[in-house]
C-alpha cells in the first residue's frame, strides 16, 4: 500500500460515511458480541484452572442406579467416612474431604453469630489443593486447634493489625476456639468452593451417618499424577464398593451404588443427578451465539466490500493503467480490507468494554477482559477476516480489463456471479437472524412458562424460616418459635416440614416394595409433614384426606416400623405404585416389611428445580415435626412480606441469637431455580438482537447499493410506463426472495435447536409453529421497512435524471 | 396532435438557476418527422423530455390530442408514458441483465392491455431485424444492433409518438444509416418521430426541423417534398 491508496481508502471511508458506518460499525458490533459471549464461555469453563495442578485433582462422585430413583444420577459428593475407607484399603492413596463451604458455619464475635463460608479439611488438604497462602504454611492444619482464614476475612475481622496468633471462635456443629495460623488468597470468582475459613476436621466422626453407606455429607477429593493413574485406580473401586458398603446396602452394593473420578475442572459444568446439562447447553449455545454473531458480521462486510468495491472499478482500471499489477492491487485491497477490520476491531473492543457492566447486570456475572489475551486474538482475527473479506473483492476486482471499463459508460456489474454470491450471502445472514429471533421467542416463552406455571401449591403469600435448621437450635426451640409464629397477625398459617418450597430442606428415597412384586420396588421422594403442612401449602387433594391431628394413627411417631404408617401420595406416585387411579390408591398397603398405607392423593407440589423430572412423592406425618434431623418453617402470611420478615427475625433474635436468621420468600427461593435460565435467556436475547440488528444494517446496505445500481434502469422503467408503486415493489420482491428463503435455512436450525432445549426441561412449552411463522414475519417486515424506505425514494426519482445519470 | 403553449423550464441547484427552456410554442401534428437541432446545452433534450412526460415544465400547457398533461398525476402520466409513447436513447438504455426479448417485451410489461405479446414482440424485432439475436444479452451485440433492439422495445407498444434523443449518436456512420431508416420507415407507416440529432444529414431526413439556442426556438423550416 502506498500513499495514495491509504488517502483513497480514508476518502473513501469519510466521503461514503453511511457506507463505512454499517460496514465498520456492524463488524464491530458482531465483534463485541462475540468478544462478550467468548469471554462468558472462557469464565464458565475456566473454574478451578486458577488452581496449581488442577489437572491432578479428581471429585469423587457417588453415582445412583436404583429402579425408578428421582435420585439416579452423578453427584460431586460422598459419604463422610469414605476418605478413612480408601486409605485403609489403598495405602498411599493422596485426597482430602471438604465439609461445608458457603455458610458452612457461623464466626462468634461478641456473642453475635454472623453466617461464614467454613469449611472442615482434612490435614492433607494442601496435598490436594495447593491455595496460595499470604502468611503461615498450609501444614498448620495438622494442629486441631489451628484456622487458616482468607485474606478479606483476616482484614475485616482484624484490620491492619497481625492475624496470626488471634483467637476466633468458629461453631459448625458447636462452638470451638481457633487460632488463626494463616492466611490464604481469595478464592477467585471461577470457583464453585466458596471457602473463607479453613479448620481441621475433628478426629471424631462429627455424625453418626460417617460412615453409612448410601448417605453423602461432604466432597471427597483425590489426587492423581496422570489421568492413567486414576483411570486405574476407578477401576478398583467397585470391588471395594461391594465389601465396604456390604453391611448398608446388601449384595453386589456396586449394581446400585458406583463410585466415580470426576476432573475437577469439569465439575462446574457437570449436572448433578438427574438434573439436565443446562449449564453445559447453556455455555455451549451463547459461544455458538457468539460465532454466529461474528459471522454474520463478516458476512455483511464482505457482502458490503463487495457491493462497493463494484463502484470503485473505475478507480481500479486507472490504476492499472498507470501501471499497477494485479499483485498490487490484490495487496492494496486485502491491505484495506485489514485496515478496515482493524478499526472495527478497535471499536469492537471499545464497545464490549462500554458495554461489559451491562452485560454483566443483566447476567449476573463479572467479567473483565484480560487485554494481555484479548489483543493478540483480536489481532489475529483482524488479519484472518480482514483476508477473508478482502479476498474476493480483491480478485474480483483486479480481474477487471481495465480498458472496458473506462470504455465503457458505466461500472461493470460483477456479473451473475456476484449477484448469487451476494444473494447467498443474505440468504445465509436472514437466515441466522430468522433463527435467532424464533430462538428468543421460545426461550422467552419457556422462562416465563416457568414462572407462571402451576406448581401445585400457592406461591405467593408463602414463605419459609430457614434457620431452624441448623442442629444448634434443637427441636424444643423450634417449637416454640413456630408457636410464637402463629400468633402473628399477618401470619394465617405456619407447618413445620424436613422441605419445603425451592428444596430448602432435606432430600431424602426410600424403596417402596409392592405387593405380589417380586424386588425393592420402585425409589420415591418422602418428605416428612407436620400439622397443617398440606393447608400452608393450598394442596389440592385427588382423592381421600390429608393427615389430621385428630387420626391418632396418622402419627409416623407414634407407631413402630412393622406396624405400619399412613402416608399421603402425590399425583405422579399413583402410576409409579401402580394404580390407575387416585381414587384406586386409597386404602391400599405398599412397602413390603415397613407397611405404608395409602389414606391420601394429592397433586404434584413442584419444590424443586423445573429442570429436574418431577418425581413420585409420598408424604410422612409427625405429630411433632420439629423432631426430624432438620427443620423448616413454611409460613402462610398476608400484606407486604417485610412485615412478616422482620416480625420473624425479632421473634428470632429473641429465642436464638447465636444462630443467625435466615428466611425467605417462596418467590426468592424459587427463582434460584430460574436464575440460570433466566440470564442465559437475556444474554441469548442481547446476542440474537444484535445479530438481527446487523443482519439489518447489511440487508440495508446492500439494498441502497443495489438501488443506486438500478437507477438507470428504474428510469428506463418509468419511461416504458411503470409507476412508483410498480418501482418500489419490484425492488422490495428483489429482497423478499432472499429473506424467504432463509426460511428453509432458520428452520430446521431453530427447530432442533430449541427442540433439544426444551427437553431440559420437565414441564416446558409446545414448540408451536406459531414461533416459526412469527420469525418469518418479523424478519419480513423488518426487511421489507428497511429496503422500502430506498425504494420509494428511488421510485420517486424524476426518470429523466436517471437516465441521465450514468 | 401536441401543443406546447409558453413552455418554461428552469432548474435551480444550489444558488445557480438555469433556465433550460423559455417560452416554447411549438404545435406537432399527426404523422410528423420532427427533428431538433442545437447547439449543446440549448434544451433540446429538455424539450424532448418533457414531450415524453419524464421532465415537468415549471411553467405552460402541455396538451396532447384533447389531454391537458401538465394537470395529470404521477401514475397517470406513467400509463400515458406506457400507451403513448415510445423512447429511443443515445445510449441504447437497455437493461444488461434481460436478453433482446425481454428487453423489447418490457414495452408491454407496464400496459393495462397489451394484446399478444409475444407475437408483438416479434413482429417488433422483425421490423427492425434483430429477430435473429432474440435470445442474447445486450452486451453481446454491436452498437447498431443494440440500438435496433432499444427501437423495436419503442415501438412494440405501437405509441402515438416516438421520441428519440440522438439516436444515432454512439453509431458509426453505417449503422447510423440503417437506423435512420428504420425510423424514416416507420413514419412513412404513419408514426409521429420527435428526433434530437446533431447531424445535419440526419435531421433532413424529417419532414420539419427546428433549431434552437439558449433555450428558445430560433428556426423553424419544413423540407421541400
Amino acid at each position: 500500500m502506498n500513499r495514495f491508496a491509504l488517502l483513497s481508502l480514508y476518502r473513501s471511508l469519510t466521503r461514503h460515511k453511511l457506507y463505512a458506518t454499517l460496514n465498520v460499525g456492524g463488524l464491530a458490533v458482531g465483534i463485541a458480541v462475540f468478544l462478550v459471549l467468548g469471554l462468558y464461555a472462557r469464565f464458565e469453563t475456566s473454574y478451578e484452572k486458577w488452581l496449581p495442578r488442577h489437572d491432578r485433582v479428581y471429585v469423587a462422585q457417588t453415582v445412583w442406579n436404583l429402579p425408578e430413583s428421582p435420585f439416579n444420577g452423578a453427584y460431586p459428593y460422598t459419604m463422610g467416612g469414605l476418605l478413612e475407607q480408601l486409605r485403609e484399603d489403598f495405602p498411599g492413596v493422596v485426597g482430602t474431604r471438604i465439609r461445608g463451604g458457603r455458610n458452612g458455619g457461623t464466626v462468634i464475635r461478641g456473642g453475635v453469630a454472623t453466617s461464614a463460608d467454613i469449611a472442615q479439611v482434612d490435614a492433607s488438604f494442601f496435598d490436594v489443593f495447593d491455595l496460595p497462602m499470604v502468611r503461615g504454611s498450609g501444614s498448620a492444619l495438622r494442629q486441631p486447634a489451628n484456622v487458616l482464614i482468607s485474606e478479606t476475612l483476616a482484614r475485616r475481622y482484624f484490620g491492619t493489625s497481625d492475624p496470626i496468633g488471634q483467637t476466633l471462635t468458629i461453631a459448625v456443629d458447636k462452638a470451638v476456639n481457633y487460632r488463626v495460623a494463616g492466611v490464604f488468597r481469595d478464592l477467585p470468582a471461577n470457583s464453585d468452593f466458596r471457602i473463607s475459613v479453613l479448620v481441621p476436621l475433628p478426629a471424631a466422626p462429627p455424625s453418626e451417618q460417617w460412615f453409612h453407606w448410601g448417605s453423602s455429607s461432604l466432597q471427597t477429593f483425590l489426587r492423581f499424577d496422570t489421568p492413567q493413574a486414576a483411570r486405574a485406580f476407578e477401576q478398583k473401586l467397585p470391588p471395594f464398593v461391594d465389601r465396604r458398603g456390604l453391611a448398608d446396602m446388601g449384595k453386589d452394593a456396586s449394581r446400585i451404588q458406583q463410585i466415580k473420578l470426576l476432573p475437577l475442572t469439569r465439575m462446574h459444568l457437570e449436572p448433578a443427578g438427574s438434573e439436565s446439562a443446562s449449564a453445559k447447553i447453556t455455555v455451549v449455545t451463547l459461544a455458538i451465539v457468539g460465532l454466529l454473531t461474528l459471522l454474520v458480521a463478516i458476512v455483511n462486510y464482505v457482502n458490503l466490500a463487495t457491493a462497493r468495491a463494484n463502484v470503485r472499478a473505475r478507480e481500479v482500471a486507472m490504476r492499472k493503467v498507470l501501471g499497477a499489477d494485479r499483485l498490487a492491487l490484490v495487496r492494496q485491497f486485502l491491505g484495506e480490507a485489514v485496515l478496515t477490520v482493524g478499526v472495527a476491531a478497535l471499536l469492537g473492543l471499545i464497545l464490549a468494554e462500554l458495554s461489559l457492566p451491562l452485560v454483566n447486570a443483566a447476567g449476573g456475572l463479572s467479567l473483565t477482559i484480560p487485554y494481555a489475551l484479548v489483543v493478540p486474538a483480536l489481532m489475529a482475527l483482524t488479519l484472518v477476516v480482514g483476508l477473508l473479506a478482502g479476498f474476493y473483492p480483491a480478485l474480483l476486482l483486479s480481474r477487471y480489463p481495465a480498458a472496458s471499463v473506462l470504455a465503457s459508460a458505466r461500472s461493470p456489474g460483477g456479473g451473475r456471479v456476484g449477484t448469487r454470491v451476494r444473494e447467498g450471502l443474505v440468504v445465509l445472514q436472514f437466515g441466522l437472524a430468522i433463527a435467532f429471533m424464533v430462538g428468543t421467542a421460545v426461550l422467552v416463552a419457556q422462562t416465563r412458562h416457568v414462572r407462571q406455571s402451576d406448581l401445585g401449591f400457592q406461591r405467593e403469600g408463602l414463605m419459609m424460616l430457614l434457620s431452624t435448621r441448623d442442629s444448634l437450635v434443637g427441636a424444643d426451640r423450634t417449637r416454640m418459635i413456630a408457636a410464637a409464629i402463629r400468633e402473628l397477625p399477618s401470619v394465617r398459617s405456619a407447618a413445620i416440614g424436613n422441605n419445603a418450597a425451592g428444596g430448602s430442606g432435606e432430600d431424602n428415597a426410600d424403596n417402596v416394595p409392592l405387593p405380589g412384586v417380586a424386588g425393592d420396588g420402585p425409589s420415591l421422594r418422602w418428605i416428612i409433614t407436620g400439622p397443617d403442612f398440606f393447608k400452608v401449602y393450598g394442596a389440592r387433594v385427588l382423592a381421600g384426606r390429608v393427615f389430621d391431628a385428630a387420626h391418632r394413627d396418622d402419627d409416623a411417631l407414634a407407631r413402630d416400623m412393622a406396624s405400619g404408617i399412613n402416608i399421603v401420595i402425590n399425583r405422579q406416585a399413583v402410576s409409579t405404585l401402580g394404580f390407575r387411579s387416585p381414587q384406586e390408591a386409597i386404602g391400599k398397603t405398599v412397602g413390603g416389611k415397613r407397611p405404608r398405607t395409602i389414606i391420601g392423593v394429592v397433586e404434584d407440589m413442584r419444590f424443586f428445580s423445573p429442570r429436574q423430572p418431577n418425581s413420585a412423592t409420598y408424604y410422612v406425618y409427625y405429630s411433632q415435626p420439629e423432631k426430624a434431623f432438620t427443620a423448616v418453617v413454611s409460613i402462610r402470611y398476608t400484606g407486604d412480606p417485610r412485615v412478616t420478615m422482620d416480625a420473624l427475625r425479632t421473634i428470632w433474635q429473641r429465642s436464638v441469637p447465636q444462630v443467625p436468621f435466615e428466611a425467605a420468600t417462596a418467590d426468592t427461593q424459587l427463582t434460584k431455580f430460574y436464575e440460570a435460565d433466566d440470564r442465559a435467556t437475556r444474554l441469548f436475547a442481547i446476542g440474537a438482537g444484535l445479530a438481527v440488528l446487523i443482519g439489518c444494517v447489511g440487508l440495508w446496505g446492500l439494498a441502497s447499493y443495489n438501488t443506486q445500481m438500478r437507477i438507470r434502469e428504474i428510469g428506463i422503467r418509468k419511461t416504458l410506463g411503470a409507476s412508483s408503486a410498480d418501482i418500489a415493489r419490484l425492488l422490495v420482491g428483489q429482497f423478499l426472495r432472499p429473506v424467504l428463503l432463509a426460511n428453509l435455512v432458520a428452520w430446521p436450525l431453530a427447530f432442533v435447536a430449541m427442540r433439544t432445549w426444551l427437553t431440559g426441561f420437565d414441564d416446558h412449552v409446545a414448540l408451536s409453529p406459531l414461533f416459526f411463522i412469527g420469525g418469518t414475519a418479523a424478519a419480513t417486515v423488518i426487511a421489507v421497512l428497511t429496503v422500502l424506505g430506498q425504494s420509494l425514494r428511488a421510485s420517486r426519482a424524476a426518470p429523466a435524471w436517471a437516465l441521465r445519470h450514468e | 396532435m401536441i401543443r406546447l403553449e409558453q413552455i418554461q423550464r428552469r432548474y435551480v441547484s444550489d444558488e445557480v438557476e438555469t433556465t433550460a427552456l423559455r417560452d416554447i410554442d411549438l404545435a406537432v401534428s399527426a404523422g410528423e418527422f420532427l427533428a431538433v437541432m442545437g447547439p449543446s446545452g440549448c434544451g433540446k433534450s429538455t424539450l424532448l423530455n418533457t414531450l415524453g412526460t419524464v421532465d415537468r415544465p415549471t411553467s405552460g400547457r402541455y396538451l396532447f390530442g384533447d389531454q391537458d398533461l401538465a394537470a395529470m398525476g404521477e401514475k397517470a402520466l406513467a400509463r400515458f408514458r406506457g400507451a403513448m409513447l415510445g423512447f429511443v436513447f443515445q445510449s441504447f438504455n437497455l437493461i444488461d441483465e434481460l436478453t433482446i426479448e425481454e428487453n423489447v417485451a418490457l414495452g408491454l410489461a407496464y400496459r393495462a392491455n397489451g394484446g399478444d405479446r409475444r407475437t408483438r414482440v416479434s413482429q417488433a424485432m422483425d421490423k427492425v431485424g434483430i429477430a435473429h439475436r432474440a435470445r442474447h444479452f445486450p452486451h453481446q451485440l454491436s452498437g447498431g444492433q443494440q440500438q435496433r433492439a432499444a427501437i423495436a422495445r419503442a415501438i412494440v407498444g405501437d405509441p402515438k409518438l416516438i421520441l428519440a434523443d440522438e439516436p444515432t449518436g454512439n453509431l458509426d456512420t453505417a449503422n447510423g444509416e440503417q437506423v435512420m431508416n428504420i425510423l424514416q420507415a416507420l413514419n412513412e407507416e404513419g408514426a409521429t418521430i420527435v428526433m434530437v440529432t446533431h447531424s445535419p444529414s440526419h435531421a433532413d431526413m424529417a419532414r420539419r426541423r427546428i433549431d434552437m439556442l439558449d433555450g428558445r426556438i430560433v428556426a423553424s423550416a419544413m423540407r421541400a417534398i
